[in-house]
């Protein structure tokens, strides 16, 4: 039992906690015999507060164990310790990734914003032969313009004046 | 129902209609062959595509998909020994084994001929049962629908994996989510935050591709995809066909084993998963030479592939004929349907005859051009294995931008998304099941309509729910699937760490 998995628990427990107060604050407008519209919300977020609750006592009583029992504490070497950080800047590159590809897509449009997003992805997945790298951005936003675009008729994201005017030629 | 078939046919067989039934199993094959991208997830990304199409060729390229994937999921399973699917171990025990002593042809021959068989038995069974259960389900109103969906929710033990409390906390989590937005009854805003983003609620294809794409991608990204060297070699499936007589000394399991995949199939929650190793243990029960199982025993291999094969058209048959979703693939069709503006259930079968009947005659054409598909897309599955993963896993966010944006061609949808991925992350990271929550997001609005419909029918007077005998049984039904699994194992209350 990790204590990132208890703060886990605790999050889960906070947010139902939240949500049910904010539910309590609803006030629905009733016929005779409805329910109202903040009656199930309250059924729903009881029952996963209370659930969230027992884990939460659950995991703390077996994390308590573990420390009495010194299993608790987890010794990593230094290679593991390498694995592990190197795994997590991954995650959090290709979350950044991701989150600035959808924050630009609008400005950009989604030619321009697509090349660069893959190429910053697949960098970012410790990607380093040339030959990847040169070609594969170009590639998938090519079939993906191509397929979405001009096949499927989707209405991809233009980006601002000039771009929008540029796209016009492809899709 | 006769003229209903031939028109199907008819629509099946159109060039355009085969196009989009070959594309679909070969891509559904191609995402049950590689690891990492799931049946579901292979349907979910599917899901873009079909926006524009007819929603037959969109129907005909799902289900394509979702049999290619059951069936795909068997060839990296025999030739490298990974299961691309759950559902695929006990092909690795035994198929594997088999490839290993130089028989990966033969192996992969009684893998085709059984999923196959097991496949075109199931959709049999499906044609002749949707029509029945539909019919006997057009006579519910809302506590029996209520009913449906707990026992639909009730499953949630079986799609927990590790910890059944995980699983409740996960599948209430989604139930909560279903009621972000206006509500339809009151018109009233509900968890909205005064936004306009969640007025609408939360979409099921934008939270389905952040909570299993996305988050499979985030996954993947923190630990890389490694090329497995240890594969059997191939050189073709030339030669090695099985001979008849190998079919008929095991007609038992090739009978038994399909209909085991069949019903358990058709079992909210259960899926190929469970079907596969059922048929796979009964197999070993009733084999002449139980001592082969684990060393390439050939009737485990037909076993577990007619059942998983079969379990798709027991799956298709309650999604069909009663709306309910038993896992996380039949949930991604009910988005289809939605999508497309039908209300998958019992009228369905009245109102859209030909969408019915033509999925009926899609997924039977599936599992017949599969198997050409199958033997000719090895060697390019065994290629695509090798091409580098951040490509891949790159290219497969792209499809999810899409999926969600191309949904409402709303950039707020991208941010749930995002949302969703990252959330999907942290559930997978701390043990949170995701198919409950998936359940959850999809049935929750039906049993909050369903049962306020009951209480206004019944002015206020919960009775209602027990007082009728189908409701009664199914609320029965729904509470011993909850109960049960904490009875026989009360250690999963125990095993909160999951």
């Amino acid at each position: 039992m990790k204590k990132d998995e208890l703060i886990a628990n605790g999050v889960a427990v906070l947010f139902f906690g939240f949500m049910l107060l904010y539910s309590f604050r609803m006030q629905g407008v009733r016929r005779f015999g409805d329910m109202g519209s903040e009656f199930w919300p309250i059924m729903i977020l009881s029952g996963a507060l209370t659930l969230s609750i027992a884990l939460l006592i659950g995991n703390f009583r077996k994390y308590r164990k573990e420390v009495k029992d010194g299993a608790a504490s987890e010794f990593l070497s230094d290679e593991a310790a390498l694995v592990l950080k190197q795994g997590r800047r991954k995650y959090w590159l290709s979350v950044i990734c991701l989150l600035g590809y959808i924050i630009v897509m609008p400005w950009i449009g989604f030619i321009l914003s697509t090349f660069i997003f893959v190429y910053a992805f697949i960098l970012s997945l410790e990607e380093r032969r040339k030959l990847v790298l040169a070609i594969s951005p170009a590639l998938v936003t090519a079939l993906t313009v191509v397929v979405f675009g001009r096949f499927l008729n989707l209405p991809l994201p233009r980006g601002g004046e000039f771009l929008a005017a540029l796209s016009r030629f492809i899709y | 129902m006769f003229e209903h078939y031939l028109s199907a046919f008819a629509s099946v067989l159109q060039p355009e209609i085969i196009l989009v039934l070959c594309l679909g199993g070969l891509w559904g094959l191609l995402a049950g062959a590689l690891p990492g991208i799931s049946t579901s997830m292979g349907v979910v990304l599917l899901l873009p595509f079909t926006y524009t199409m007819s929603p037959l060729a969109a129907f005909t390229i799902l289900v394509a998909a979702y049999c290619g994937g059951i069936t795909g999921g068997s060839i990296t399973s025999i030739l490298f020994g990974i299961p691309g699917e759950p559902s695929s171990v006990p092909t690795v025990i035994e198929g594997h084994a088999l490839a290993k002593q130089g028989h990966a042809a033969y192996a992969l021959w009684v893998f085709l001929i059984c999923s196959i068989g097991g496949g075109i038995f199931s959709v049999f069974v499906m044609m002749g049962a949707t029509p029945i259960i539909a019919n006997f389900a057009l006579r519910f109103g809302p506590p029996e629908y209520f009913a449906l969906t707990m026992l639909g929710l009730s499953v949630v033990s079986g799609l927990s994996g590790g910890s059944v409390l995980k699983g409740m906390i996960a599948c209430l989590f989604g139930i909560f989510l279903a009621t972000v937005g206006t509500d339809g009854i009151s018109g009233q805003e509900r968890f909205t935050f005064d936004t306009t983003i969640l007025l609408g609620g939360i979409s099921f294809v934008v939270a389905m591709v952040g909570l299993l794409a996305v988050s499979e991608i985030f996954i993947e990204a923190q630990e890389p995809f490694q090329a497995y060297k240890g594969g059997a070699k191939y050189h073709g499936m030339k030669g090695q066909l099985p001979k008849f007589a190998e079919f008929k000394r095991n007609w038992g399991t090739l009978i038994k084993s399909p209909i085991i995949g069949t019903i358990v199939g058709a079992l909210p929650g259960a899926g190929a998963t469970i079907a596969s190793f059922l048929a796979y243990g009964e197999a070993a029960r009733i084999s002449k030479n139980p001592e082969k199982f684990g060393n390439g025993a050939v009737d485990g291999l037909m076993a577990t592939e007619s059942a998983n094969n079969a379990s798709t058209g027991g799956a298709m048959t309650i999604l069909l004929s009663l709306g309910i979703p038993g896992s996380n693939t039949t949930a991604m069709l009910i988005a289809a349907f939605l999508i497309h503006g039908m209300q998958p259930g019992p009228l369905l079968l009245t109102t859209r005859p030909d969408i019915i009947y033509g999925i009926f005659v899609a997924m039977l054409m599936a599992n017949i051009f599969l198997l050409g598909l199958t033997i000719f897309g090895i060697r390019v599955f065994l290629q695509l294995n090798r091409l580098p993963y951040s490509v891949f896993s790159a290219a497969i966010m792209i499809l999810c931008v899409i999926g969600a944006f191309g949904l409402s061609n709303n950039m707020d949808d991208l941010f749930l998304m995002f949302g969703f991925g990252l959330l999907g992350y942290y559930m997978r990271k701390y043990g949170f099941p995701i198919a409950p929550a998936v359940l959850g997001l999809v049935l929750g609005d039906l049993a909050e309509a369903s049962l306020r419909r009951s209480l206004l029918l019944s002015l206020g007077d919960p009775l209602i729910l027990i007082s009728r005998p189908i409701s009664a049984i199914l609320i029965a039904a729904a509470i011993f699937s909850i109960v049960y699994p904490l009875i026989r194992k009360p250690k999963a209350l125990k095993d909160v760490s999951g």
